[in-house]
């Protein structure tokens, strides 16, 4: 749809000439998110600059039905911030300073558009962090993070976003500015601070978040530890789980995005092993000493080829380095591949692993594997050719029986990415009419005209897929994943 | 009421069996809500008899109370209607537990400690431990959102509940959240039922994260001279990289009342680790108490399952404010108590800034009202807090609402969405926020 000169007018009235794109090369722009196989340019981009700016648009763009779609810095993986129905995107590029570091109460106050990794940086100095990390904390939004529930390898000991949110300033998609929880850790009525966390900006826009800040960990232990195969590799993140340790982080990399990261940014990952764990302790410094004792013995029964402990600080640095940039090295392995988020019971990684390894090879494809173990959260990546005729079908029914496998065993659709446009189609296989009945009317009491990202987060919404074409690369390197 | 007793009684009694739906007046007196007395009670045996239960009252526009273990029914307004009582202490069952997995699915009846029995052998915990929690249902904490000492280190229900099946108030059976530790897969359902008092679907089912035991564990009493030392040194503790597991703070009342020693303020503190690192940490827990002229002792584990003594008593007031004031609120609780005439105790979760008033012996309700909770509600909201009357007699709760101010806008947002799934009322009605 195009917008006409008065809604254009009144806009610019709210934002002003420097915060309105309308130009079409302007607008291209923020035609996608990081899955550029989903295209859809708004009719406009408002950049605003407060809280007050985002209402007065919601409430214009509500009197006159046109969709809203919010945006962070576009790093989602979902084709979540792009405008199948054209509208108004709603940008928080503008809105990105720390307005309060308040360390007696252990928070912050923040503006949106603020990147995860600032806050960090910005707290580290007097001891704190904020713990949500992920792998594309160093572009991401903390309202993306808010709106995605973001996850990252950390949250296996920390919790994800919503864990660490404790309150929002939130325009409703009925055009109420309203401030949710706060710096006290209670409150009487609902958690809408909680529902609207995840919630995919199909609920409202966030314009203030407060966010828990964590105190920095006495001491941090970084081991690699690669095996043979995946299988024992899957089966040692079983038995750490079994004695009761909840590491930092576990994460699994395969032979395949070993050998990728390693011709790629050359991250010190032991070339020709079957899998590599990376497992990272954080906390006081006698419980490390004393949970790694055992790790390291639970790898070895596991025929561990090689147990290898960061001694420094650019050593732990560079075997993350290889895991957070993992998937924007996948371009030398595949032109082409497709993403999946799902999750199993931890109990069942060694299970699913082997399915994984059994579907690939009867669609003849490679399915790299690089992702949150301790948590059952699984990143396969399965790679194909668009150039090779019906490599992208068995690529779809590989995604398709992959994430019926999950399922089966009890996991969830996504993990950490969310649902976007990309996944609401899976959602039936996870929850019954009355639980997507459910979420749809929840959408309603947020959004009574459906104009806030329509399209998104659940299924059977008229827009559905039609109109999208395949991009030539449904990944562009430096994704983070 | 549209039906009579009666009636009422053989509706329900067709769906439970006539052993299972309750009319005798003693029975009915026994589950009364702040004096309102229900026409039935009704206990199903099962997740499918709830629905049909609900369902069969949503027919009959019968307005039906929840009720788990029967400990916190004093939380919320005065019932707007009551016509049936539904508990759920029948549905008990541990429905699905894998320990390697580090969760459990269990029904909304089980109780705490027989949870606690069932997770124990494998050395894993479900960290919910309000004070005096023992007997109530992990359904009825989780409407409640109690928590406990545990909220430490471990959060709340808001933050261990990854899924929930519930009965909506037509009687619909509906799923939402995942049963695994990490999903973003729709909305997060589970957190509306968190706190929500039940107005706005019935928990049957819970699936909880649950934690390791850990291998070792010590817990101290940290006693201190004075409020302004015990402020001192929790927020020196807080920004610090120790990591206690379980925090308490409990005022000289409370502490006489829970039989330990009494000092103007103490903490409770325990750590639980690697033993190396529990003898660690505590020698540097007692250092930095020490450097706030604190003095440190042993304290007995089973001094923790001990705090539901400091919280007996007919009224319970549950404050909230930002975390860095609350030795301050400790103070404001204690100075409003004494001048309403009131013996008050106070036990309250450092790092989270809430606290519990008990009242035991006091005035009337007239007086209570406005010497201690008006004015010290209004003192809370003004800097972003609240003041939740959690347990009071019907005469409190006539003087003061039992939720105080919420913003208007915000308001209207839960109205909506108590209006779009339980668009009659019948649902626990009248006792949540703003009459919902």
């Amino acid at each position: 749809m195009a917008l006409g000169p008065q809604i254009l007018r009144a806009l610019e009235d709210i934002v002003g000439p420097a915060g309105l794109v309308v130009s079409l090369e302007g607008r291209l722009t923020y035609e996608c998110d990081m899955h550029t196989f989903y295209k859809g340019a708004p009719d406009a981009v408002t950049l605003p600059e407060s809280a007050e700016q985002v209402a007065a648009i919601v409430r214009l763009c509500r009197r006159e039905r046109v969709p809203i779609v919010p945006r962070g810095s576009g790093t989602g993986l979902i084709g979540g911030a792009m405008a199948p129905e054209g509208g108004v995107m709603v940008a928080m590029t503008r809105m990105t300073r720390i307005l309060e570091l308040d360390f007696p109460n252990r928070c912050a106050t923040v503006q949106p558009g603020l990147i995860n990794l600032w806050l960090s940086q910005a707290t580290r100095d007097r001891g704190y962090f904020f713990a949500p990390d992920p792998s594309s904390q160093m572009v991401s939004s903390i309202g993306g993070n808010a709106a995605t529930n973001a996850g990252g390898p950390h949250c296996l000991k920390y919790g994800i976003t919503v864990n660490h949110i404790l309150g929002l300033e939130v325009v409703t998609g009925a055009g109420e500015l309203v401030r949710l929880g706060g710096k006290a850790h209670e409150r009487p009525g609902y958690d809408l601070t909680g529902v609207m966390v995840g919630s995919e900006g199909t609920l409202g826009l966030v314009t203030g978040v407060i966010v828990r800040l964590t105190h920095l960990p006495e001491g941090v232990k970084t081991i690699l530890a690669s095996f043979p195969t995946i299988e024992d590799a899957s089966e040692t993140v079983s038995a750490i789980i079994r004695a009761g340790i909840v590491p930092a982080a576990l994460e699994m990399l395969d032979e395949v995005v070993i050998r990728a990261i390693e011709e790629g940014i050359g991250a010190g990952y032991p070339k020709g092993a079957g899998a590599v764990l990376l497992i990272e302790l954080d906390g006081p410094t006698a419980e490390i000493e004393a949970q790694s004792g055992p790790i390291e013995a639970i790898c070895r029964e596991h025929l561990a080829l090689e147990i290898r402990v960061a001694q420094s600080e650019a050593e732990r640095a560079l075997l993350w380095k290889g895991r957070k940039e993992a998937a924007g090295v996948f371009g030398r392995l595949t032109p082409n591949w497709l993403l999946q988020d799902a999750v199993v019971p931890r109990s069942k990684l060694p299970q699913i692993m082997k399915e994984v390894a059994a579907i690939g090879a009867r669609h003849r494809l490679v399915i790299a594997n690089v992702f949150h173990a301790g948590d059952g959260n699984l990143h396969p990546l399965i790679c194909y050719d668009d150039r090779v005729p019906g490599e992208l079908e068995r690529a779809k029914q590989a995604n398709e029986e992959l994430l019926g496998a999950c399922l089966r065993l009890g996991g969830s659709v996504t993990g950490e990415h969310g649902v976007g446009l990309d996944k609401r189609a899976s959602l039936p296989m996870q929850f019954a009419d009355a639980d997507l009945g459910f979420m749809a009317r929840l959408r309603r009491v947020f959004d009574p005209d459906s104009i806030m990202n329509p399209g998104k987060l659940l299924p059977s919404h008229p827009a559905c897929g039609e109109g999208f074409r395949p991009a030539a690369r449904p990944l562009p390197a430096g994704t983070w994943i | 009421m549209a039906v009579s007793a009666l009636a009422i009684h053989e509706a329900l009694a067709d769906v439970v069996g006539h052993e299972q739906c309750l009319v005798a007046a003693p029975d009915l007196a026994a589950h009364a809500v702040d004096g309102m007395v229900p026409a039935a009670v009704v206990r199903p045996g099962s997740i499918e008899e709830v629905s049909r239960v609900v369902a069969r009252c949503a027919a009959e526009r019968l307005a039906v109370g929840p009720r788990g273990a029967g400990t916190s029914l004093a939380l919320g307004n005065p019932p707007r209607r009551l016509d049936v009582v539904r508990e759920l202490s029948r549905l008990g069952a541990v429905r699905e537990y894998v320990p390697e997995d580090m969760v459990a699915t269990v029904e909304a009846g089980a109780t705490l400690a027989a949870l606690a029995a069932h997770f124990g052998p494998h050395r894993q915990m479900l960290t919910l431990d309000p004070p005096g929690g023992g007997a109530r249902s992990v359904g009825g904490v989780l409407a409640t959102h109690a928590s406990g000492p545990l909220r430490f280190r471990y959060g709340t229900g808001r933050d261990l509940l990854l899924g929930a099946r519930f009965v909506q108030a037509d009687g619909t059976l509906t799923w939402g959240g995942a049963k695994v530790v990490k999903s973003v897969t729709g909305y997060d359902v589970p957190k509306l039922l968190v706190g929500s008092l039940g107005t706005l679907g019935v928990l049957v089912e819970a699936t909880l994260r649950l934690q390791p035991i850990p291998p070792a564990s010590r817990s101290w009493r940290l006693g201190f001279p004075s409020r302004e030392a015990a402020a001192a040194f929790l927020a020196a503790l807080l920004d610090s990289p120790l990591q206690p597991d379980r925090a308490a703070l409990l005022d000289a009342a409370a502490l006489r009342r829970t039989g330990l020693t009494v000092d103007p303020i103490a903490l409770l503190l325990s750590i639980g680790s690697a033993a190396d690192a529990v003898e660690h940490q505590g020698q540097a827990l007692g250092r930095l108490a020490g450097e706030h002229g604190g003095r440190s002792e042993p304290l007995a584990d089973t001094a923790w399952a001990g705090l539901g003594e400091a919280l007996d008593g007919p009224i319970v007031l549950r404050a909230a404010g930002e975390p860095r004031r609350l030795l301050d609120w400790v103070g404001e609780a204690q100075a409003a108590a004494t001048r309403a005439g009131a013996e008050a105790a106070v036990v309250a979760q450092p790092g989270h800034g809430v606290l519990q008033v008990a009242v035991r012996e006091g005035p009337d309700a007239g007086r209570l009202a406005r010497d201690l909770v008006r004015p010290l509600r209004q003192a809370l909201e003004a800097e972003g807090g609240s003041l939740v009357v959690e347990r009071a007699p019907v005469e409190l709760k006539r003087e003061c609402d039992v939720w105080g101010y919420i913003e208007l806008e915000t308001l209207a947002i839960m109205k909506r969405l108590k209006s779009e799934f339980d668009p009659d009322g019948l649902l626990n009605p009248g006792r949540f926020v703003g009459g919902l």
